[in-house]
């Protein structure tokens, strides 16, 4: 017996949690809760795992601002609330902490990720000039930052596109940045319209910071599709003209006279009853 | 003619009881295909895991069958249609064994390919969902079609036979008797009867030689339609029809050599049958020939890379031993010994015939399965044995199952009706005494 | 959202009306609306970083926390007005295979089987070998949809060509179709947990796969509908794949981002046998400038494993 109970106390792992905090065009304000864990000298990404998130600190009951469990790729999103309204306007940093329960596989884990706020305005001027500001908040006000990585790109599905070859800009004193767009006839939508994008990415002080404009510097997009077509890769009901045509046609003229071959055992059948 | 001898004709005919033999042979055939349903049923309890189709070889022995249902049930375009247009007289007495192998075979070609299907419950999506963009959905309605207009040319020429069998109630027993009834009880052998059955028999004879060459070059196009080395050719079609002719007339004088000793029939399956049947074998091995040499050595002349992998191993290499035992005996050896008068006797007219349908069956695993094996990109990424394919028990009892139930309908049928047409023989022997008194 | 954002579009949609009318070019095909994003009516109460409450409609929310199960026919026609590309850089391949292992991992493929195969390339005897990803090619002339009896595989608005297992009748037809080889069939019933077993299947997750049906790359439209990227171009660790809109003209690897004509024409991007008439829906980069040595590491010994 002994030797089974050894068997049962299975080393747990480290879960390791993360936590990124993302400000989308100064309002729609997220967390994006991660977890992985070193499996076979590698880190994978834990699905399945049940995290509570907390405003400033964890101590107290109504900092509580959310929870949520890990997908497959290890992750969820968590969306500011306003139940932490009253934290949040209490000081111009904040504190996030994330805290996961120990299960059978894993030691409970913690994270904890400090941000000051920052906010960024975008704004475009003549000779498809981008123009963007970082203003971080200073005890109540908004006041320009300088020396701050910034990135001015054009959105894109699942990733941003630079707005020209520069990756970076850094603000200056006025906390500005701006930049050339050099995408010449980038497909937009279907008028024509970018959305530009100043984001700062996984600053340690800032988070992710974005702001959003849309220009009309796009190529209109004109949608065409052929999935209506006729074609032989087409679904059912849409095969090319010619076949129907052919095969509907040899199959009446073949079954024709097969039917009719039918009828005429009908009439043998007549035949021989009279 | 005087009565007696057709009373005697007709008495040589009748369907028989079967002997010993008889049923020994059946016994066997029924212990094949019930070994045959066990193993599909494991296929239906563990998947296709049972086979030893895997990704690469994604096709088997299961296709490799299909196709050679389908090639020889073509002969009973062949024998039944080609010569009676043509006015061939002396191959009345093969017609309805070429057509009872048509109906068999094809019959157990759709059955064989539902076998192949990895989800055979869902059978009906192909009449719900069907796409008439795609050449299975081609071979559903042709095969459908040929099966149909094959029953016909079977029953149409059928029907005086059975007036005739309906006369013998006391031999035939209670169930045969209501069979028979049922299916030419209305025969009365009036002129007016006669008129409708042979302008039908001729639509038929007309109708069923497109239908039967779309059977088989569709079959074709399952593989020339794509593009894999030793299946993209424009030959195909051509290539697999005359295929198909060469192992479907092997199967009649298989078939028609069997019946002959075992009914004892020399009087109408004469040795002069087994001659001509023995020159057309000839001829369409030559046929089936030439189209090997396009197949083959046009590819070999130019050896593109993607093919050349391909045709190395049929010539030398993996494939090799079965590359030349196909080529060879159903080739080869038949026309070597069919092209001699002694050649065309009986005996081994019906050897030459065995090596052809022999031959020919392997000669369609060679086409299903080495392309697979070809792919264009390397084979990788995936276990050791899905580099090679080596059928597993399950899928030889089944395949072995489809042709002994293949035989089973034959065999039955031949208990059931005069394997050949009684009615015409009586009619051809008195147009012959005819001849004979002018 | 913000008031500024809204001013500007108003200003912006005129101009683009002009530019629009100077461009009338003529097209095979019908150009046809893309539908815009829909207000849900469902609206959420969040908080901005001024400290104010805003509600916004839960349909505008990217990303979207959980998209609601898709219905078979909106899968089947897939996601109007994109048209999805993907480009593998052969350059940096190394053979690292964690593309391999993340979609097996997330597409619960049978053990053995691998939808993402990473082929050791040589194509001549003195020609350099190189490491080549392969994943469906989601041909826009796809052979194997071609040859489908009953629709179960097909082709979408976006472009990708997924199967339907629930529909498929496991005949194999397309498999023999595609010269790719990027089909496989579940041959056995698929060893998968229970729990993901009894999922509802889905086209656009191709989980849980079924017996007796065929299962391949299906460029992850679950994901991409989620606004992340398909498993192996974010599972890479060297930013082999780039995945993209090819009507956006972007592509991405998660970390960099390119104009996708750029890229190509830069790099003289090509495609798998162009010959066959295909039109694969993924490019390649030749393997150049590469800074690392190609080891083969004894293949056979892990296949052998395998088996
Ligand atoms: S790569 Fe193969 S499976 Fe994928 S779309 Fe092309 S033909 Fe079909
Ligand atoms: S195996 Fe399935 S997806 Fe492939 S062709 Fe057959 S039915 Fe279509």
């Amino acid at each position: 017996m002994p030797h089974f109970l050894m068997a049962q106390a299975v080393e747990k792992n480290t879960l390791v949690l993360g936590v990124k905090y993302y400000n989308d065009n100064n309002a729609a304000q997220h967390l994006v809760i991660s977890a992985k864990s070193k499996i076979d000298g590698k880190f994978q990404k834990i699905g399945n795992i049940a995290v509570k998130v907390f405003i400033t600190n964890d101590s107290n009951k109504n900092n509580f601002i959310g929870a949520g469990i890990t997908s497959e790729r290890g992750e969820f999103i968590l969306f500011i609330p306003p139940s932490a309204k009253t934290e949040w306007v209490k000081s111009p940093t904040q504190n996030f902490i994330a805290i996961s329960a120990a299960n059978k596989l894993y030691e409970e884990a913690r994270a904890e990720t400090t941000i000051t706020k920052a906010k960024i305005k975008i704004d475009t001027a003549d000779g498809k000039i981008v123009n963007a500001k970082l203003f971080i908040k200073v005890d109540t006000s908004w006041q320009p930052m300088a020396g701050v990585e910034m990135v001015l790109a054009v959105k894109r599905l699942d990733g941003n596109l630079n707005i020209s070859e520069t990756a970076t800009y850094t603000s200056d004193s006025a906390g500005a940045i701006s930049g050339e767009f050099k995408r010449d006839s980038l497909p937009g939508d279907q008028k024509g319209n970018l959305i530009l994008v100043a984001n700062i990415i996984d600053n340690d002080v800032y988070g992710n910071v974005a702001a959003e404009i849309m220009v009309p510097w796009g190529k209109p997009l004109v949608y065409t599709t052929n999935y209506n077509h006729r074609s032989l890769f087409a679904r059912r009901g849409h095969s090319p003209i010619w076949l129907e045509l052919l095969a509907y046609g040899i199959i009446l003229l073949v079954w024709a006279v097969i039917i009719y071959l039918g009828f005429q055992i009908r009439n043998i059948i007549k035949l021989g009853l009279d | 003619m005087d009565k007696l001898k057709e009373d005697k004709i007709i008495a040589d005919l009748l369907p028989q009881e079967f002997g010993k033999q008889g049923r020994i042979w059946v016994i066997c055939l029924l212990f094949f295909a019930a070994l045959g349903v066990f193993a599909y049923g494991r296929q239906l309890y563990y998947g296709l895991e049972v086979t030893a189709m895997r990704d690469y070889a994604s096709w088997g022995i299961y296709i490799s069958n299909f196709v050679f249902f389908v090639a020889i049930s073509l002969v009973g375009s062949l024998i039944t249609a080609v010569l009676r247009l043509t006015n061939v007289k002396w191959s009345t007495p093969l017609t309805r064994i070429a057509e009872i192998i048509a109906v068999s075979a094809i019959t157990f070609a759709s059955l064989i390919i539902i076998v192949d299907m990895g989800r055979p419950e869902r059978f009906y999506n192909l009449f719900l969902h069907g796409r008439l963009q795609s050449p299975i959905i081609w071979d559903v309605i042709v095969i459908t079609t040929y099966f149909f207009i094959s029953l016909l040319l079977l029953y149409f020429p059928l029907l005086p036979d059975l007036k005739i069998m309906i006369g013998f109630k006391e031999r035939n027993g209670k169930w045969l008797q209501k069979l028979y009834e049922f299916l030419g009880s209305f025969w009365k052998n009036t002129k007016a009867q006669f008129k409708i059955t042979d302008k039908a028999i001729n639509i038929l004879a007309i109708a069923i030689i497109p239908v039967a060459f779309s059977i088989h070059t569709v079959t074709s196009w399952l593989f020339a339609t794509t593009y894999r080395p030793g299946w993209d050719s424009t030959n195909f079609g051509a290539y697999f029809i005359s295929g198909a002719f060469l192992v479907g007339a092997g199967g009649v004088v298989v078939a028609m050599y069997i019946f002959r000793t075992h009914y004892k029939l020399e009087k109408y399956i004469t040795n002069d049958h087994f001659d001509r049947m023995g020159k057309v074998l000839v001829l369409l091995a030559l046929l089936y020939l030439y189209f090997n040499f396009n197949e083959f050595l046009v590819p070999a002349f130019k050896m593109k890379k993607s093919e050349e992998e391909h045709l190395l191993g049929l010539f030398t290499g993996e494939f090799a031993p079965i590359f030349w035992f196909a080529i060879f005996t159903s080739m080869f050896i038949p026309i070597f010994i069919l092209l001699f008068k002694k050649g065309r006797r009986p005996l081994p007219a019906f050897i030459a015939g065995i090596l052809v349908v022999v031959g020919s069956w392997f000669k369609r695993f060679l086409i299903v399965t080495p392309t697979l094996l070809h792919p264009f990109l390397p084979m990788h990424d995936v276990p050791a044995n899905y580099h090679h394919y080596i059928p597993t028990w399950e899928e030889w009892a089944i395949a072995g199952g489809s042709l002994a139930g293949a035989l089973l309908v034959i065999t039955f049928f031949a208990r059931i009706f005069p394997i050949i047409p009684i009615h015409e023989t009586i009619i051809e022997t008195e147009s012959l005494e005819n001849e004979k008194h002018f | 959202m913000s008031q500024n954002t809204r001013r500007d579009f108003i200003a912006s949609s005129l101009v683009a009306g002009v530019t629009l009318a100077g461009c009338a070019t003529k097209n095979p095909f019908t150009a046809e609306e893309i539908p815009d994003v829909k207000p849900s009516g469902e609206m959420v109460k969040l908080l901005s970083v001024d400290g104010e409450i805003i509600e916004v409609d839960k349909a505008f929310l990217k990303p979207v926390p959980a998209l609601p199960a898709s219905m078979n026919t909106i899968e089947r026609e897939g996601i109007a007005g994109k048209k999805f590309a993907m480009v593998i850089d052969l350059s940096r391949c190394k053979s690292v295979k964690k593309c391999q292992t993340a979609c097996n991992h997330m597409h619960h493929i049978h053990p053995g089987q691998n939808w993402i195969k990473v082929y050791p390339m040589q194509d001549a005897e003195h020609t350099a070998p190189y490491w080549q990803p392969t994943t469906c090619m989601h041909c826009d002339e796809p052979p194997c949809v071609k040859v489908c009896p009953v629709d179960a595989t097909f082709k979408r608005k976006d472009g990708i060509v997924l199967i339907d297992s629930d529909r498929c009748i496991g005949c194999r037809f397309c498999m023999a179709a595609c010269p790719y080889s990027s089909r496989v069939f579940n041959w056995e019933e698929p060893k998968i947990e229970k729990e993901i077993a009894d999922k509802p299947y889905s086209c656009e997750t191709s989980v849980p796969q079924k017996v007796g049906t065929v299962g391949k790359c299906d460029f992850c439209p679950d994901m991409v509908r989620q606004g992340n990227l398909p498993h192996c171009v974010s599972a890479c660790p060297n930013g082999v794949f780039f995945f993209g809109d090819i009507l956006e003209d972007t592509v991405t690897n998660g970390s960099e981002t390119f104009r996708f004509s750029e890229l190509i024409k830069d790099k003289a991007g090509y495609r798998l046998m162009e010959d066959l008439g295909t039109k694969p829906s993924v490019y390649y980069l030749p393997p150049v400038n590469r800074n690392f040595p190609f080891e083969n590491k004894v293949e056979s010994v892990v296949e052998e494993k395998k088996a």
